[in-house]
This record gives structure tokens, sequence and C-alpha cells, in this order.
């Protein structure tokens, strides 16, 4: 008998659904539109994680010792550093390596080689890149260096070069997220009045049902359940579509974004797949959830019982 | 059956509809109520299918005092009165079958009982072979007999009609009375509200004549007063 009624509840919300077809459009449409508006609030919260998480993991300090300095001084400042809590990790290279990659990185430059091979000594110094656990430590590490007894021994300390970069995807990925924000709750804010009012049109279409299901003892829910359920099949049906042209939009989106990244490394649609339930379930939750409070609202207010 | 105890009702703000009402209704009694428009007949119906509560007073159906009735339970209390109204209230995309069928779809009814219960209250309202047609293609007096049908799937142990016969000429007014009085001699209490003093004086049963919301006369073998 539960079961029977559920159908007959069920079977009732997909004839209201039906009824008014293009206010039934006009709803999923706002509804989808909401669902891809939110996601693409978190295309953009991940693009930029992303990106900055690239380019983060190329910001090191580079300390150009001078050229007199030997390797044993140069390992105990390696040694020094180390012992700092912000540094993650320190590559050596040495000042014939350094020197090799000098000469590699002027090979054309037939005049550079040339007054190298004058050089009775090595005029390059060896080089520590330092990389922080985190790149907001890096000003209190040079801070450190700058006032230890090891600063007279660096010729130079290379770092900012990315900083630049990084504020720039934070201040355009901020403004992207405050466009996508606003974008979502005014579609939040539209759905749901869309629903009220499609759930309130419902309820007058079938006002001469509702007066008889109450003349005749259906109970409360029997007579609410089938415009709640119309409501949640109004978020399940734009949730379907929301995913049906979100997918395609990522796919268009991830070639572009491997050029800019110059990296295949990181994919949306990998996001998308591993976190699908996450995204989806609670955004398809969240929206039956407005549904629900939004057609009952209506019903309250439009189907005394 | 109905017990009406020092019954009031005022509408916001000041309307009395019915004042000290005190009536007792018996088991399967026929009970015509009569009065001047807008003296409280429906009003009176309202409060016992617990559509609108009384102001002051009880109201007892059936043993059960349904004065401060919980919202819940107004279901199980319609699903025993059975209601007609004198504009039939038929859903008109829906066929005589399944517009009585709806009454029981809705209160979770399963599918062979209805098959079951649907010829019965056609044949009580000698409606078997219109079952297919919808109610535009049937006369005012055959669509009364399906809305009363329709208010007989739950076999309730009361049928209130209020003004049934209100948009009905001489001879479906008559139909309509003597169907009611059958469903009465099957045991079922009626309570039937009319203008019509013809009607009335023709049942010969008990009368009660309401006059601004007030009883002002209840005979036994009663006729049309005013
Ligand atoms: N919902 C309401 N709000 C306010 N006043 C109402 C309401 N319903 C009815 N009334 C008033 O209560 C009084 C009784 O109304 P009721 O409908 O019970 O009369 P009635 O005897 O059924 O009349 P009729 O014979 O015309 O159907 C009338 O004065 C009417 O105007
Ligand atoms: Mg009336």
């Amino acid at each position: 008998m539960i079961l029977t009624s559920f159908v007959r509840i069920f079977l009732f919300a997909s004839q209201s659904f039906w009824r008014n077809i293009w206010l039934s459009i006009v709803t999923i449409t706002i509804i989808v539109l909401t669902f891809v508006s939110i996601n693409f609030l978190i295309v953009i919260n991940v693009i930029s994680g992303a990106a900055t998480q690239i380019i983060e993991n190329k910001v090191d300090i580079s300390l150009y010792f001078k050229p007199d300095i030997t390797e044993p001084q140069v390992l105990e400042v390696e040694s020094y550093l180390s012992s700092l809590t912000q540094v993650k990790e320190i590559a050596y290279v040495s000042q014939k390596d350094a020197l090799e990659k000098f000469r590699k990185k002027h090979l054309q430059d037939q005049m550079i080689i040339d007054s190298l091979e004058e050089l009775s000594a090595n005029p390059i110094g060896a080089t520590l890149q330092v990389k922080a656990k985190n790149i907001s430590d890096y000003p209190a590490i040079i801070g450190v260096l700058d006032n230890s007894k090891y600063n007279q021994l660096i010729l130079d300390k290379n770092f900012d070069d990315h900083k630049v970069y990084i504020e720039k995807i934070k201040s355009l990925s901020d403004n992207l997220k405050k466009i996508g924000f606003s974008l979502s709750a005014v579609f939040i804010l539209i759905a749901s009045l869309i629903v009220f009012n499609t759930i309130r049109v419902a309820i007058y279409t079938h006002r001469q049902e509702i007066a008889v299901m109450k003349l005749v003892g259906a109970t409360n829910w029997f007579v609410q359940g089938p415009f709640l359920l119309e409501a949640i099949f109004y978020g399940v049906i734009a949730c379907v579509l929301a995913i049906i042209i979100v997918y395609p939009l990522i796919g268009f989106v991830q070639p572009h974004l491997n050029n800019f990244f110059l990296t295949e490394e990181f994919s949306l649609i990998n996001y998308f797949n591993d976190n699908f339930w996450l995204t989806f379930g609670l955004e398809l939750l969240a929206v039956i959830l407005l549904n629900i409070i939004s057609s009952s609202i209506a019903i309250r207010r439009y189907l005394k019982v | 059956m109905i017990i009406f105890k020092n019954l009031s009702k005022i509408y916001p703000p000041d309307v009395a509809a019915l004042k000290n009402i005190n009536l007792h209704i018996r088991p399967k009694e026929f009970v015509s109520i009569v009065g001047r428009s807008g003296t409280g007949k429906t009003t009176l119906v309202r409060i016992l299918i617990a559509e609108e509560s009384p102001t002051k007073g009880e109201i007892i159906v059936g043993g059960w005092d349904i004065t401060n009735i919980r919202q819940s339970e107004i279901p199980v209390l319609r699903r025993q009165i059975g209601v007609v109204f004198q504009d039939f209230k038929l859903l008109s995309k829906k066929t005589v079958f399944e517009n009585i069928a709806f009454a029981l779809e809705v209160c979770g009814t399963d599918r062979e009982k209805i098959k079951e219960i649907i010829p019965q209250v056609l044949k009580i309202v000698g409606l078997e072979n219109k079952q297919d047609r919808y109610p535009r293609q049937l006369s005012g007096g055959e669509q009364q007999r399906v809305a009363i049908a329709r208010a007989l799937v739950h076999r309730p142990k009361i049928l209130v009609a209020d003004e049934p016969t209100g948009n009905l000429d001489a001879f479906n007014t008559r139909e309509i009375v003597d169907l009611l009085l059958k469903i009465n001699e099957f045991g079922t209490t009626v309570l039937l509200v009319s203008h019509n003093s013809e009607v009335v004086n023709s049942i010969n049963k008990r009368v009660i004549t309401l006059d601004n919301g007030q009883v002002s006369s209840d005979q036994k073998v009663g006729k049309y007063l005013l």
C-alpha cells in the first residue's frame, strides 16, 4: 500500500511536470545555469590552485657564491640552511658544474667561450638552489641569510621572479571567483523564485484535483507529495543536463590549459572524475534542498489543507 | 451519530454564522436542514468535515470529539463522511470511472480493490453503463449521481449533501432525493441541506430549520416552514 501510494505520487508528479511542460523547461534551464555557474566557480578554483602550485614548484632562491669560495665553505652554508625549519630541499651546483652549465648556455656565443678559455681560474662560483616548504617562507630565509655571517660569501641572491606571476594569478582568480560567485548567487536566487512560482502554478492548475483529494480524505503527504517531488525532479533532471554540458566544456578548455601551463600533468577532467560524487552529488543535494524549501513555501502559502 | 453542543461559529472579525447550536442526530436518521440563505447551513457542514473549526462548543461524530481535531486526523474523519455539493466537483478530464477511482487512488487503495468497489457504487447510483463517459457527456442529475457514488467509496456512515439539487430540474431533483432516501435505507445517516420546500415536504422525515444562525425549529416529521 505504501508502495502503491508512492508510485501514484510519482505519477501525479510527472503528470504535473508534463502538464506545464514549458514552465518545467524554463525551470530546468535556470537550474542548469545555476549548476553550470557553480561548476564554473569550481573550475576557476581548481585552475588557479593548480596554476599557483605549478609556479610555486618552480620558485626557489639561487645563491650565487663568489668564485673564490671553496667547496667546504659552501657545504657549511648548505648544512646551516638545512637546519632551518622553512627549508624543504637544497640543490648544490659545484663550481665545475656551474661552469659547464654556463658554457652550454652560451655555446653560440663564441666571444664568451673564447674569453672563458683565456681565464686561468674558474670565474663562476658555486650555486645553492634552496626550496622552501612554503612560498611565504622565502623572505624569512633571505632575511636569515642577510643577517648571517655567510652573507659576505654570497655574490648574489636571486628570488622574486615568480612572485609577480603568483600575485597576478591570485588577483585574476580572485576576480573571476567574485564574478562566478555573484553569478551563482544570482542564479540560485532566480532558480529558487522560479521553482517557487512553478510549484505555485502547478498548485493552481491542480486546484480542482486538490479540492477533491481533500474532500475524499487523502492524507496530507498525498496532497503535497507530488508537488514536492516535482520540485525534486527539476533538480535531478537539471543536474543530469548540467553534467552533460559541463564535461564537453571542460574537454574544450583542457587543451588551452595544457598550452598555458606547458604541461599535461594537470587535468580538469580527471579532477571532475575523481571528485564526481563530491561535486555533483553535493551540488545536487544542495539544489534539491533548495527546491524543497522553495516548493514547501509555495505549498504552505497556496495549498491550504 | 452527530452531536453539536453549544456550537458557535464567528468568522473573523465578527460574522456570527452559528449561535449556540444544540443538535443530536442519531444513526440511520435522515435529516433535512433548511433555512434562508446565509443562515449558516453550509457553515455547519464545513464544521462537520473539519474544514472550519468551531469558535465555541463541541462537536462529536460517532463518539469521536473532533472539536480540536489534529491536522493529521482530518483525512480519517473525511473518509467516514461522504460529501456532495451543488457544483458536483467532478474532474472534467476524467471519465466517470476515473473520477471515482481518483478518490480511492489518493487514499492508497490498491488497484484490485478499486476495480471491485467502483461497479458496486455505480450500481447503487444506477450508472453502471456510463462509466466511460466524461462529465460533460452526462446530464446534471447524472453528474450529481457520480458525485454521490464517489462519496460512497469509503462506505461512509454519514452522507452530507449540501444543496445537491440546487442546479437540477424537478425531474432530476426527484431522482437524486430518491437516491438519497435509498442510501439512507441501506443504513447511512443522511444530512440533506436544501432550499427546496417541495422536496423537503415530500420526504416526511426530520426537518431542522436554521434562522439567523440558530435552530428555530426541529420537527420529527417536518415540513419546510418559513
Ligand atoms: N469564510 C467566510 N468568512 C466570513 N464569513 C463567512 C464565510 N463563509 C460564510 N460566511 C458568512 O457566514 C454566514 C453563513 O454562511 P453559510 O454559507 O453557512 O450560509 P448558508 O446557510 O449555507 O447560505 P446559502 O443557503 O446561501 O448557501 C453568511 O453570513 C456568510 O456571509
Ligand atoms: Mg450554503
